[in-house]
């Protein structure tokens, strides 16, 4: 299997003015990252993280060793017209609205204006900034910023993600709905290469995780295998009874093991949520909130773009649910304005992710998801709209080679 | 191509946005139209005009130089500090291309405050007239000595080689050589003595201009004869008595016309003369006689007398003056962007503004090191001048002493200061900083 990215003794050596005092930022480094992978990068601050990356894409220069990102250097305009970059921090220019940020990284892909038009709307919506995309970034709060960065990352459609500390500043629901895009970008075909220390989203996310420290590799393997603690075993149940539990307890007692019997608890994180979509459901107002919805909108909207180009393209069985087709496509003609399908999207949102991918540990959580009714009539039009510009946009052989890799991993 | 389009675009919409060139742009707006109304020069309507085309030009040029300096630094000195470029370079855009696309931002940014400004200019430089009332002469020296455009002869200097040698070999051989000077140094004093004689009349004597090939584009307009005075000694009212002849003296009679002038001394002064007093074949021979009224020796400077004739229209010459001006803020873009790729902001600022004062005073540098450097010799010749010649020379251009004599900017000139200016000085520049540009290393801070 092709590496997507891969160092070979990457080094990166800080001297002073003089050459004195040499820092080994990165050191003697092999890193390999698997196409269609999420990739998490670990590490305290300072542990070379944020270098590797800049390594890897040529803002800085290797001091001994080599970086071959997706078969080239990643400096060369042919590669780096594949790679979507969010540095630490979006830097942005604060003069320029989020439309325009977009438009000229769309103008510096080379992107045909409509293309670039019907892209542009289409991530404002999915990062939940379309009502305020008139304004200047300048004037955007951390977490916004952080949203129009995401968005200028993923204007060429890239087949290889870099993210440094993509949550930052974020909400925990813009930070949840990070991590399901994550999740949706992998399984359209994308690899992802992930940088954090905040272990929470790694876990969440990662298929496999690299831990860094003083610019070498701590560990490394699946995030899984890493976690398990193969002496110990979880069962979950509904409300049960305590003589039941009483004969539970007997029953590990005679294998001689102990046992603790609690109510599991909800992760913070989906609580927060919950509270949430409780407070948008009484319309309350707010000042954000409510546009955060629009991200796993226009998420399954991308989704089921991609399901109608698979099957033109391909003619193959629909990779999801029999359920969740009809879930999708129906997001894609939601219109903001209807406020009765807030209530579904956000549970859409809560939704577990993908339960179909080996990797991450799916977190334990019992929110049921109701499939919702297609509407059907007025979304055709939508729909074949949608087509035209997608067929227009992909000249490339990008999706076939999506398409074989989705089913594949299916399988 | 796109890439550099884009680039171009943002650049020209931060210098608007963050409000750097808003400040020029407010002060130019302000000022040139007060300038229109508040100056009056000597009180003609000619002064007047030459006063506001010096000034208003003038200050058009020191504001946009700097403005294109501040710019050209700033925007990738910006990007590069607030880390804007990790963004951008990480797409698919070559580093030449991020520069040139800076480059050609702040180009196209200063081409459009230029046509902005020297439309403002020419306006009220072209309406000014309409709303002051001036009398016949007023406007017809107006006319002639400032709304056109006009060509200058000069007459070459006088080759004294001979009669320098000649004095030497008898000052040589009847002993009389100064014994501390050298061969070389007695030459040049002999040279410079010889050539001003040349250029004397003591009273009673005439001095005598030919001049080949002159070529009006109108038999029916004038010629002007610039001229101003030295003298040995100054007369009591400041003034000396002239008469000129001008015309044909080949023949005999010359077929000359005479005019009696009164000038002041040490003022440039015009003597229109009919055009057709000019030979079939071009030629024209001017003469000068130093009359006894005067009680002085009369000296014409090395730049002392000319022949202008009206060769084009204000309005093209005006378009030529400004090009001059693009040319040197092109010149000024590129060396803002090679101070930017590798210095800071204030220390790029420092550096191109000593090189723009240099450049703006190259003339005076160039001399004054010259003198010097008749001692430093080799040391001079290998080390500082080259540094001084790759300046380019403002001064020489200056915008205002082509438009306040109304004298023609040949498009041979303007060829010629594009082709050093732009093809070569700034070129290498911008070689120059696509050569470091691309070695840098975009992360790493820099002091």
């Amino acid at each position: 299997m092709e590496h997507a990215v891969e160092t070979f003794s990457l080094t990166k050596i800080f001297s002073d003015w003089w050459g004195r005092n040499k820092v080994y930022a990165v050191d003697d480094l092999n890193l390999q990252v698997r196409g269609n992978e999420i990739f998490g990068l670990l590490g305290p601050n300072g542990s070379g993280k944020t270098t590797t990356i800049k390594l890897l894409l040529g803002l800085l220069y290797p001091s001994k060793g080599k970086a071959v990102v997706l078969g080239g250097d990643g400096a060369d305009p042919k590669i780096s017209a594949r790679i979507g970059f969010l540095p630490e921090e979006s830097y942005l220019y604060r003069y320029l609205n989020a439309r325009e940020t977009l438009d000229f990284y769309g103008r510096l892909f080379g992107l045909p204006a409509n293309v670039r038009t019907m892209r542009i709307e289409a991530l404002l919506d999915m990062v939940g900034l379309k009502a305020v995309a008139n304004r200047p970034v300048g004037t955007f709060s951390k977490g916004m910023a952080r949203r129009i960065g995401l968005a200028q990352a993923l204007i060429n459609d890239p087949d290889l993600l870099i993210l440094d500390e993509p949550t930052t500043g974020l909400d925990p629901i813009g930070t949840r709905q990070i991590k399901d895009l994550i999740l949706e970008l992998a399984k359209r075909g994308k690899t992802i290469l992930l940088c954090s220390h905040l272990l929470a989203d790694v876990e969440d996310v990662c298929d496999r995780i690299a831990i860094l420290y003083g610019g070498k590799i701590h560990a490394e393997g699946q995030v899984r295998d890493l976690l398990l603690q193969t002496n110990k075993k979880q069962i979950t149940t509904g409300a049960i009874s305590d003589t039941t539990i009483e004969r539970i307890k007997r029953l590990i007692k005679d294998e001689h093991a102990d046992c603790v019997v609690t109510s599991p608890m909800d992760k913070l994180e989906t609580f927060f949520i919950k509270a949430v979509a409780d407070a948008q459901q009484q319309a309350r107002p707010t000042s954000g909130a409510v546009s955060t919805t629009e991200i796993s909108a226009f998420l399954a909207a991308e989704a089921s773009q991609k399901n109608i180009l698979d099957k033109l393209v391909s003619a193959s069985v629909s990779r999801e649910t029999p359920s969740e087709p009809t879930a999708t496509e129906q997001v894609v003609g939601v219109d903001t304005s209807e406020p009765e399908s807030d209530e579904q999207l956000l549970r859409k949102l809560t939704k577990p992710a993908e339960p179909a991918r080996p990797g991450p540990v799916p977190p334990n959580r019992k929110i049921t998801t109701e499939p919702v009714k297609p509407k059907a009539h007025e979304q055709d039009e939508d729909k074949k709209s949608i087509l035209d510009q997608l067929i227009r946009q992909m000249p490339d052989s990008t999706s076939p080679k999506d398409n074989t890799e989705q089913t594949d991993k299916n399988q | 191509m796109h890439s550099i389009w884009a680039v171009a675009a943002n650049t020209i919409k931060q210098a608007l946005r963050m409000k750097i060139a808003a400040v020029f742009i407010v002060l130019l707006i302000v000022l040139l139209p007060v300038m229109g109304v508040s100056m009056t020069g000597d009180g003609t309507l000619k002064g007047r005009l030459q006063t506001f085309v010096s000034y208003s030009l003038s200050l058009t040029n020191l504001l946009l130089c700097l403005l294109t300096i501040i710019v050209s630094i700033y925007t990738l000195t910006n990007d590069i500090k607030q880390k804007q470029i990790y963004t951008v370079i990480t797409k698919p855009i070559r580093r030449f291309q991020l520069l040139l696309g800076k480059l050609l931002g702040v180009v196209l940014l200063n081409i459009a405050l230029l046509v902005l400004f020297s439309a403002i200019i020419y306006t009220i430089t072209v309406y000014t007239p309409k709303f002051y009332g001036a009398s016949e002469a007023d406007l017809d020296s107006m006319n002639n000595e400032f709304f056109t455009a006009r060509a200058a002869l000069t007459p070459p200097e006088v080759d004294v080689t001979a009669e320098v040698l000649d004095t030497y070999e008898k000052l040589k051989k009847t002993g009389q050589l100064p014994p501390e000077a050298g061969e070389n140094e007695i030459k040049a004093e002999l040279t410079r003595r010889k050539q001003l004689w040349k250029r004397a009349a003591v009273v009673g004597q005439w001095l005598v201009w030919e001049f080949n090939n002159v070529r009006v584009l109108d038999p029916n307009e004038s010629l002007f004869i610039r001229y101003k005075y030295e003298v040995s000694i100054n007369p009591p009212d400041m003034q000396v008595y002239s008469r000129w002849d001008v015309g044909d003296n080949r023949q005999y009679p010359p077929a000359y016309e005479s005019f009696l002038r009164k000038d002041p001394i040490r003022t440039f002064r015009e003597l229109e003369v009919p055009a057709y007093l000019i030979a079939d074949d071009g030629y024209l021979a001017i003469r000068f006689l130093n009359v006894p009224l005067n009680r002085t020796t009369v000296i014409f400077p090395p730049d002392g007398l000319e022949v202008l004739y009206k060769a084009d229209t204000f309005t093209a010459n005006f378009v030529r003056v400004v090009l001059l001006i693009l040319f040197r803020l092109v010149f000024l873009a590129s060396l803002g962007t090679l101070a930017a790729t590798f210095l800071s902001f204030p220390v790029a600022i420092l550096f191109s503004l000593c090189i723009f004062f240099t450049a703006t005073i190259s003339g005076f540098c160039l001399e004054s090191f010259d003198y010097l450097g008749e001692k430093l010799t080799w040391v001079y010749y290998y080390t500082v001048r080259p540094l001084i010649l790759l300046l380019p020379q403002f001064d020489k251009f200056n915008p205002a002493q082509f438009l306040v004599p109304a004298r023609i900017v040949p498009w041979s000139l303007l060829a010629k200061v594009a082709g050093l200016m732009i093809c070569i000085k700034a070129f290498l520049l911008l070689l120059l900083a696509l050569l470091i540009f691309k070695f840098r290393e975009i992360a790493k801070i820099i002091i």
